[in-house]
C-alpha cells in the first residue's frame, strides 16, 4: 500500500465548493486587483468632471500651421490647442464635446480630393446608420473647400466634412485629410447648427509655404 | 562517505527547493487560480474579437499583414528566450500560458479599458496639452505591468512548487511581456491603418512592424522580466531569497523604463538631438539593467544547480571545471571554452550536463534509465569511455 494521494485530491479540511482553499489567496488576489484596474479606473474617470472648458480666444492646432477656433464653453477632451504642443496633420485627433453634442477632427495622409477622402471615410466603417443625405460644399473663411454628407438616425444627427488641409492651389492631391464630424442627440442639430457652422468657417490651412 | 552522503542531500534539497522536475498542469478545476486564469483569458479574448471584429474584413490586409510579420518576429525571441530557459528549464506548457496571459488577458481584458480610463483622468486633471507629453507615460507603467505580472502570481497559484525563484519570475515575466508585446504590436497595426481609413494597409503594417519590431528589443518583455523578478524577490518563496527593498526598488525600475519610453517625446523636451539619442540611451540603460537583474535573479538558481550535480562531480562524472561552467557565470563558460579549445564541443559538454541535471531532478534524484543515459552520454562526450 502506498500514501501517495492521487492526483488533484484535497485533504477535505481544505475544501471550499469542491475548490482547494489554499489556492484562494493568490486567485483572489489577482481577481481584486484586475476587478480594480478593469472596473474601479472607468468608474473614477466617470466620476471625475471636465474642467478643460474652451476659453475666448483659444485657437486648436491642427498641425503644419492649420488652425480651428473651437466654440467658447465646449470641452477639450481631446487635442492640443496652439502654442501648448507640436501636432501631426497626419495623426491629429481632436474631440470637443458640450451637452449633447460632439465635433471630432481626424486627420490623415490622403491622396485625393476631399471628396474621394469622405468615400474612403464611409468605406472603411461600412454601412454608417443614418448617413444617406446628398452631399454638399462648405467653404471656410478661408477659402477652403469641403465636401459635407449629412444623416440622420434615431440616435440622433451627424454631419460629416472632409476637407484636403492644402496651402497653395495645385497641392490639394497631395495634402493631409481632415475630417471634421459632428455628432449631436436627436433634436438637438438646430440648436448648435450655427456654433457649428461658426466653427467649419474658421477652419485654416497652414500658411503658404 | 559522509560527504557523498552530504552532496546526496543537498541535491534532495536543492531537488525539492527548486520545484525542477515537477510537471505542469494547467487544467485543475479545483483550483480557484485555474478559473481566474480562465477568466481572464476568456475575457481577453472576447475583447479581442470585440476589437478586431467590426473592422477584420475592411482591414484584413493589414491584420494578416501585421499577424504574419510579428509571427515571424516571435521566432528570435523565443530562441532567445530559450536559450535564457537554461537554468530553469520552466515546461513548455507554463511558458504558453504566460504568454497568452500576457496577449490575450493583460492586454486585451486589463489594459484596453483600463487605460482608456486612465488616460481620459490624465486628460481632465492636467489638460490635454500635459496628457499628449505625459497621460501614456503615467498609465501604461501603471495598468500594464500590473496587468501583466498578475499573471505570475496565477501561475505561482496554478504551480506553486514550480515557480519559486527570482529567475522562474524572470523568465515567465519575460514571456508574459513578449505575448503581450506581440499582441499589442498587431493592435497597432490595425489601429494605423484605421488612422488613415484603410488607405495602403500593407504600407502602413510595415511601417508600424518596422518601428514597433525595433522598440520591441527593449519593450514590454525587458519590462515584464525585470518586474515580475522583483516581485519574486518581494514574495521570497525560496529560503533566504525575500528581499523586499530589492524586489520593490526592481519593480520601480521597470516601471521608470516603461515610463521613459513611452513619454520619450515629453522628456526630450521638444529638442532634437535629444529626441535622436534619448532611446539609445535609454536602451542601453535597460539592457546593462536586464543584464544586471539576470544575474541576481540566477544566484539561486545556480546554487541549486552545483548541488543537483555535486554528486555527479565526486563521483567523476562532471570535472570541477565542467561544474563550474554549467552552474557559473559566462565568464565561467568562456574560461571553460578557453580549456576546452572547441566552440562546439564546450556547448555539446554543458547541453550534456544540463541534461543531466535535469534528468536527475526529473528522477527526485534517484536512479533511472534516464538518468544513466544522460550521465553515460556526458562520459562519452568527455571521451572517458
Amino acid at each position: 500500500m502506498t500514501d501517495t494521494a492521487p492526483r488533484g485530491w484535497v485533504p477535505v479540511e481544505h475544501r471550499f465548493l469542491g475548490l482547494d482553499r489554499r489556492t484562494f489567496a493568490p486567485a483572489l488576489s489577482v481577481l481584486v486587483i484586475a476587478l480594480l484596474l478593469l472596473y474601479g479606473l472607468p468608474g473614477l474617470n466617470a466620476a471625475i468632471p471636465w474642467h478643460n472648458e474652451i476659453r475666448a480666444g483659444d485657437v486648436l492646432d491642427l498641425g503644419d500651421g492649420a488652425t480651428a477656433v473651437p466654440p467658447v464653453g465646449w470641452q477639450l477632451e481631446s487635442g492640443t490647442l496652439a502654442g501648448t504642443g507640436s501636432v501631426s496633420p497626419a495623426a491629429l485627433q481632436v474631440e470637443l464635446a458640450t451637452g449633447g453634442a460632439t465635433i471630432t477632427l481626424r486627420g490623415t495622409a490622403f491622396t485625393g480630393t476631399a471628396d474621394a477622402f469622405l468615400d474612403q471615410v464611409l468605406r472603411s466603417e461600412g454601412d454608417t446608420p443614418g448617413i444617406d443625405g446628398s452631399r454638399g460644399t462648405v467653404t471656410t473663411a478661408a477659402g477652403l473647400v469641403g465636401v459635407a454628407l449629412a444623416g440622420t438616425s434615431p440616435n440622433g444627427d451627424v454631419l460629416d466634412v472632409a476637407f484636403k488641409m492644402a496651402t497653395a492651389s495645385g497641392e490639394a492631391e497631395a495634402a493631409p485629410a481632415l475630417l471634421v464630424r459632428v455628432r449631436t442627440s436627436p433634436g438637438q442639430f438646430e440648436r448648435q447648427q450655427d456654433t457649428v457652422g461658426t466653427f467649419l468657417r474658421s477652419i485654416t490651412p497652414g500658411a503658404v509655404r | 562517505m559522509t560527504m557523498t552522503s552530504d552532496a546526496k542531500t543537498a541535491q534532495l534539497v536543492a531537488i525539492e527547493q527548486s520545484g525542477w522536475g515537477q510537471p505542469f498542469r494547467l487544467v485543475q478545476p479545483r483550483n480557484l487560480a485555474f478559473w481566474v486564469y480562465l477568466v481572464g483569458v476568456g475575457g481577453g479574448a472576447l475583447a479581442l474579437l470585440r476589437y478586431f471584429g467590426p473592422g477584420a474584413h475592411f482591414y484584413s490586409p493589414a491584420l494578416t499583414g501585421g499577424v504574419l510579420l510579428f509571427g515571424l518576429y516571435l521566432v528570435p525571441w523565443l530562441l532567445l528566450l530559450r536559450h535564457q530557459n537554461r537554468y530553469t528549464a520552466q515546461p513548455a506548457t507554463l511558458l504558453a500560458a504566460a504568454f497568452a496571459w500576457g496577449g490575450l488577458a493583460a492586454t486585451f481584458w486589463i489594459a484596453l479599458p483600463a487605460n482608456t480610463a486612465l488616460l481620459e483622468i490624465w486628460a481632465k486633471l492636467g489638460g490635454t496639452a500635459f496628457a499628449s507629453n505625459w497621460a501614456a507615460g503615467l498609465t501604461a507603467p501603471i495598468n500594464e505591468e500590473f496587468g501583466k505580472a498578475l499573471g505570475l502570481v496565477l501561475l505561482i497559484g496554478l504551480a506553486p512548487r514550480l515557480v519559486r525563484g527570482a529567475y522562474d519570475g524572470f523568465i515567465i515575466g519575460a514571456f508574459i511581456g513578449l505575448g503581450f508585446q506581440v499582441f499589442e504590436d498587431v493592435l497597432y497595426v490595425y489601429n494605423g491603418a484605421a488612422q488613415t481609413f484603410g488607405t495602403d494597409q500593407i504600407t502602413s503594417s510595415l511601417q508600424v512592424f518596422l518601428i514597433r519590431g525595433a522598440a520591441g528589443i527593449v519593450s514590454h518583455a525587458l519590462f515584464s522580466a525585470i518586474f515580475c523578478a522583483g516581485l519574486m524577490w518581494v514574495l521570497g518563496r525560496t529560503p533566504g531569497e525575500r528581499n523586499v527593498p530589492r524586489g520593490v526598488l526592481t519593480m520601480l525600475t521597470a516601471m521608470v523604463f516603461h515610463f521613459a519610453w513611452d513619454d520619450m517625446a515629453g522628456l526630450s523636451g521638444g529638442v532634437a538631438v535629444l529626441a535622436i539619442l534619448l532611446p539609445f540611451v535609454i536602451a542601453v540603460v535597460e539592457l546593462v539593467t536586464l543584464f544586471y537583474v539576470a544575474r541576481h535573479a540566477a544566484t539561486q538558481e545556480r546554487i541549486w544547480i552545483r548541488m543537483l550535480l555535486q554528486p555527479e562531480s565526486d563521483a567523476g562524472v562532471i570535472d570541477p571545471a565542467l561544474l563550474a561552467a554549467v552552474s557559473g557565470l559566462r565568464k565561467d563558460r568562456k574560461a571553460f571554452r578557453k580549456l576546452v579549445h572547441s566552440r562546439s564541443r564546450t556547448r555539446h559538454l554543458l547541453d550534456a550536463a544540463a541534461d543531466l541535471a535535469r534528468e536527475l531532478a526529473h528522477a527526485r534524484g534517484s536512479e533511472t534509465n534516464e538518468v544513466a543515459h544522460a550521465r553515460a552520454e556526458l562520459l562519452r562526450l568527455r571521451g572517458v569511455r
